[in-house]
């Protein structure tokens, strides 16, 4: 069960879709991430002038960090990525301007090998500059004590 | 990366996707948070002591990255793999410089003509411990 | 009779794995030769009394069950049995509840909770009792064999079923499809409904095991 009850936080924010901000992808982007994270296809690495250069599936996750609202949680000292998912609806590529908007979903509490830990949800999406949904991106931050 | 193709006909419920074993050294995770922000503080994901002033041992992979790792897996399998979409569960954090498993196995095989199959992916460290956990839908194309 | 009994359905925040792609699943174990009867479903901090399974378990030959893992004040429980009383008097989503109310409220109604992963840090029965908690007399059965178990927890889990005496289960606490069965409990008797399990649990007729995968 997802029950947020007891929890203190900004309930205003459930639901409400946030601009987060447009982003270009460039070429040095798309490779420099290909390369840090061990990649080996040309396709990625932008090393054969023959393939034409997309972003590995996973880029967009570079776009939004930080930028979500605060939901003024009263809990907890540290908070952590605790899952995703993402869906990958069409390629990204070099150039490409990506807008993304987020919302908060929901947010429950549990306990775990940490102790007590409140969970955020929230689900963002990319669009590129023809409007197309690029990405789907559903994504969980646990709060805990340290 | 491999370049021998795989299709939908030669995948069968059960099978194994790698493993393959990687390891995220210092440097790397530097590049990777250097992409958006080439001047960043150092941080749990790059230095040791704001790590353990957090509560954790020592610096850890950040979790955009351990995705990206994990989505590889998939796309290493072969260059006709698309990854239509990665759910995953971090269950404890990744540190630098460790042997890291990554394993999969098909778990569904939609037959009906979308040419989708389902796999469980999993991370985990050198005492066996899963670091994180999903699933992934992908798809193959038929032979030609 | 070997049941897995601790399974986790998409409807726990943390699983990915959904009840038919368990089903195919273990169609799957069964072809390769390995023995599995069914298993049990225990969502996080829930149950849905509107879910039923028994007719897809007749269809596939696959006895599913219905029951909960609980977040308590004392670790997390497994509970079997579960009725619409007990769900009138325990609210299943809160992380705080009194694991002695939910063991006493399921001993009078007929139900069972009992320690799941009782040797895992922060969330472990056993850890709890050494730091001086009492009481639970009447529990006499914990999970020994957890297939998501990290190294040490086996052991502290075993240490405590064997200085108390308990019974011992085993379930996967699989949260993707392909672990389910990895540990399971081997009954005396055939089960075929959540009443018939707790009868089962309270017997002590049965025995923790691993699944040696073919």
């Amino acid at each position: 069960m997802t029950t947020d009850e007891g929890i203190v936080y900004d309930r205003s924010l459930l639901g409400k879709e946030n601009e987060i901000g447009t982003f270009e992808v460039s070429l040095k982007m798309i490779t420099e991430f290909a390369k840090s994270t061990g990649e080996t296809y040309p396709k990625y690495l932008g090393n054969d002038a023959n393939i034409p250069v997309v972003a590995p599936p996973t880029i967009c996750n570079l776009f939004v960090g930080g930028s979500r609202p605060d939901i003024k949680l009263e809990f907890g000292e540290v908070s952590f990525f605790a899952g995703q998912s993402i869906e990958s609806k069409a390629d990204i590529k070099p150039g490409d301007n990506l807008t993304a908007t987020t919302k908060l979903d929901h947010v429950y509490s549990k306990t775990g090998r940490s102790g007590k830990m409140v969970f955020a949800v929230w689900q963002t999406q990319f669009k590129n500059q023809n409007n197309e949904i690029v990405a789907l991106v559903n994504e969980s931050f646990v709060t805990r004590n340290k | 990366m491999n370049n021998t193709p795989l299709y939908f006909e030669d995948v069968e419920f059960g099978d194994d996707i790698g493993p393959i074993i990687k390891e995220v050294s210092d440097q790397a995770v530097i590049d990777f948070v250097s992409i958006r922000e080439p001047e960043s503080e150092p941080s749990r994901f790059t230095s040791k002591e704001v790590a353990q002033s957090q509560g954790l041992p020592e610096a850890i992979v950040p979790g955009a990255m351990n995705i990206a790792l994990m989505s590889q897996l998939l796309t290493g399998w072969s260059d006709n793999v698309s990854l239509l979409k990665l759910d995953v569960v971090f269950r404890k954090t990744v540190p630098h410089n460790t042997p890291l498993k990554f394993s999969g196995i098909i778990t569904d095989k939609d037959e009906s003509g979308s040419n989708n199959l389902e796999c469980d992916i999993t991370m985990e460290n050198e005492e066996g411990v899963k670091l994180v956990i999903g699933n992934a839908l992908i798809h193959l194309p038929n032979r030609p | 009779m070997l049941l897995d009994l601790h399974t986790h359905s998409t409807a726990s925040d943390d699983s990915r794995a959904s009840i038919e792609q368990y089903i195919k699943w273990i169609h799957i174990l069964r072809k390769k030769g390995n023995e599995i009867d069914g298993f049990v479903v225990t969502d996080h901090r829930q149950f849905d009394h509107d879910v039923n399974y028994e007719s897809v378990s007749k269809e596939n030959g696959i006895t599913i069950l219905k029951g909960a893992e609980l977040d308590t004040d004392t670790g997390h429980f497994l509970v079997y049995g579960i009725t619409e009383k007990i769900t009138s008097i325990i609210n299943f989503a809160d992380v705080t509840m009194s694991a002695q109310k939910l063991v006493d409220v399921c001993d009078t109604y007929g139900a069972i909770a009992f320690p799941a992963h009782p040797g895992r840090a922060g969330i472990g029965f056993a850890h709890y009792l050494d730091n001086g908690v009492k009481g639970f007399e009447t529990v006499k059965t914990a999970e020994l064999l957890n297939g998501s178990n990290r190294p040490g927890e086996g052991e502290k889990a075993e240490e405590l079923i064997q200085s108390k005496g308990y019974n011992a289960t085993g379930g996967s606490d699989a949260h993707i499809v392909s672990a389910i069965g990895t540990c399971m409990t081997l009954f005396e008797s055939n089960i075929t409904n959540e009443t018939e399990l707790v009868t089962a649990l309270r017997s002590g007729s049965f025995e923790a095991v691993r699944m040696d995968k073919k």
